[in-house]
């Protein structure tokens, strides 16, 4: 108790050194807990806009259908496996789709397009497809051979709302597939390649005009918490129980953006190490100095028979303190800036494109983690740096340092 | 008239220091008893070895050669936390310069040695007022050293020293810093302490004041002791 209490003392001998020593502490976890919330914040938007955009957060597929894509590889007795799914504990919705190609004409244009099946009323519920809708209307109920343009595939097609387009492809049963659909409205999802051929089609029709049946090639899910994703990947998998059909959580089918995604995080705790690296030196400054400040006193201390152990306490104390009183400093800035930006955001002046997704707002996060990982590593760090002088301290010779300081 | 006790014994005790290359013989050979409930004095000049001497009997240094013994035991052996434990328990150090912690009010430096030993806190408390009436410091309890004049410094440092009582008190020129009136005071003090406690006192000074009250001068030159036959002052 008595060393806790000359440590919070000795503390204030040298104000201004300690004053500094909290302000780069403070500075570095403020940064540090601000940054994580960044981050976390920026790819958590990024996932949301990118899977509930479109993907959604889970898929189901026929077999290897992801990867060698193929008419026949359909999912049979969907609204039976999506009602199970539905019923699972973090699913938010789930939603079917066909997909095939065919050619579509208008006039004299013609263009190879990728038709995409869409149950209106799901695909409302589960993804934000509808909001993506720039001209015209989303599919009116009861009424059929409606098709939603990409507004890429529009343009090539001199098409407008209203015209009536017409569409040729290949139907499960060999048939040649052709008829007409009206076009209700166009659309744009930022990526420009995906909208030069996308040909959205309510998926009773598109049923009918592939002869499908009541099957489907893929059920798209989404959860409530994007961080439970795997163990309801997992769950799905469990419970529908079907060899045939490979659940895919959305590491797995859009490799490439998790990918870059976790190269880019590795970035970011390359920063982290820097800014550590950063409050690091300024504590061992300090320490040190203080350290060699008083080696007659901690000479002193030894001779009046107090142990080396309890001398290395005396400075830990010292450097934990004000590390600790620091910390909550910096976390509770942290805190602030952070609730602030995840209310307003942080207005980028120029967008930016990930994932074929364009950014112009980032909103940070507030975590546990973003406030956890600069305080553990802070306090951590600064034990580490703080021992060393520690152990300077309880290594002093009595002798020398009562003669000489 | 009932035999006293050997409380420190020295046996051909030998301290050489390197200084900028140099080997220089601080101690030569020292063979010295001091009985328990003295009020000694080593003197000498400057540099003679008094307070390696000193060092070496409280056990802050180690010699070189030679054996130390202290109410008994066999200090020149023992290991660092035994020494340290054996320090903390039997002696009380007085230092020319204080050396208060500064961080400590009075009463938290007089009680960090009985604090370090685990006496209760109302003993300790106890104790230090006790102490602080018999060296005239009642009231200051409250005080940093900062706050006090030198005297009183060294007061709180006799206090320090003394309140675990410890077999023997070793003070290292502990008038130095001080006018003459406060030192002849503090050592008028000390005697009176040895007279009532039978502590035994052991001082390296070259203060004539400390010489006259001492009750045995131990004279020492060129790391030696020159004169074994012992002056006695009284």
């Amino acid at each position: 108790m008595l060393l806790l209490k000359m440590a919070f003392r000795n503390i204030f001998r040298q104000r201004r050194r300690t004053i500094f020593t909290s302000i780069t502490i403070i500075f570095g976890v403020a940064l540090a807990a601000f940054s994580i919330g960044w981050a976390d914040g920026t790819y958590n938007n990024i996932i949301n806009l990118f899977t509930k955009g479109w993907l959604g957060h889970i898929q189901i597929h026929y077999k290897d259908c992801l990867d060698k894509p193929s008419l026949y590889k359909t999912i049979e007795n969907y609204n039976q496996i999506g009602e199970k799914i539905g019923k699972i504990k973090g699913v938010e919705s789930w939603t079917p789709r066909i997909f095939s190609a065919g050619l579509a004409s208008l006039k004299d244009k013609t263009s190879g397009v990728r038709i995409i099946g869409i149950d209106p009323l799901r695909e409302d519920q589960t993804t934000s497809f509808h909001k993506k809708i720039v001209k015209g209307n989303y599919f009116k109920d009861g009424v059929k051979n409606q098709v939603l343009l990409g507004k890429g595939l529009a343009n090539i097609l001199h098409a407008k709302i209203g015209d009536k387009i017409v569409l040729v492809s290949q139907g499960a049963d060999g048939s040649i597939a052709n008829d007409f659909f009206k076009v209700v409205g166009f659309v744009s999802t930022d990526d420009e390649m995906y909208d030069r051929n996308s040909f959205y089609i309510p998926l009773k029709d598109t049923q009918e005009f592939l002869s499908l049946g009541n099957n489907v090639h893929e059920i798209a899910v989404t959860v409530k918490n994007v961080k439970k994703v795997k163990e309801i990947s997992k769950k799905i998998a469990e419970i529908v129980h079907n060899p045939d059909l490979t659940v895919s959580p959305w590491q797995e089918f859009a490799k490439d953006f998790y990918k870059a995604m976790k190269a880019d995080k590795g970035g970011m705790w390359i920063s982290l190490f820097v800014i550590i690296l950063v409050v690091a030196v300024g504590v061992l400054n300090t320490v040190l100095m203080a350290v060699l400040e008083r080696l007659r006193e901690y000479g002193l201390l030894k001779a009046l028979g107090t142990r080396p152990k309890d001398i290395i306490l005396l400075v830990l104390y010292e450097t934990n303190i004000i590390a600790f009183f620091s910390i909550i400093i910096g976390s509770l800035i942290a805190l602030a800036v952070n609730y602030y930006f995840s209310i307003h955001g942080i207005h980028l002046s120029q967008s930016f494109t990930y994932g074929g997704m364009n950014f112009s707002e980032i909103m940070t996060e507030i975590n546990l983690r973003s406030f956890t990982i600069p305080a553990v590593t802070v306090l951590l760090t600064a034990s580490i740096v703080g021992f060393f002088p520690a152990l300077k301290a309880a290594k002093t010779d009595p002798v020398k340092s009562l003669r000489f300081h | 008239m009932s035999e006293k006790k050997l409380i420190i014994k020295t046996e051909n005790l030998k301290k050489d220091y390197k200084e900028d290359g140099v080997v220089v013989h601080a101690i030569r050979g020292i063979d010295l008893t001091v009985e328990e409930g003295e009020f000694s004095a080593i003197v000498g000049p400057s540099g003679c070895g008094k307070t390696t001497l000193l060092n070496l009997i409280s056990g802050l240094d180690t010699p070189d050669e030679g054996k130390v013994w202290l109410s008994g035991k066999l200090i020149s052996d023992m290991s660092g936390k035994e020494l340290s434990d054996f320090r903390r328990d039997n002696i009380g150090f007085i230092f020319q310069a204080y050396n208060l912690i500064p961080v400590l009010t009075v009463e938290e430096n007089i009680e960090y040695i009985m604090l370090l030993q685990g006496v209760p806190k109302e003993e300790r408390h106890k104790r230090v007022l006790e102490i602080l009436d018999a060296v005239k410091l009642s009231g200051l309890e409250n005080r940093r050293p900062t706050q006090l004049s030198g005297g009183q410094q060294q007061r709180v440092a006799i206090a320090r020293a003394m309140v675990s009582n410890p077999k023997i008190i070793l003070a290292d020129e502990p008038t130095a810093n001080l006018d003459s009136k406060t030192g002849s005071e503090l050592l008028d003090m000390m005697a009176e302490l040895n007279e009532k406690t039978g502590m035994t006192f052991l001082f390296s000074t070259h203060d004539k004041m400390v010489m006259e009250r001492a009750k045995r001068v131990i004279v020492l030159k060129d790391g030696q002791i020159i004169d074994k036959s012992e002056i006695d002052i009284v």
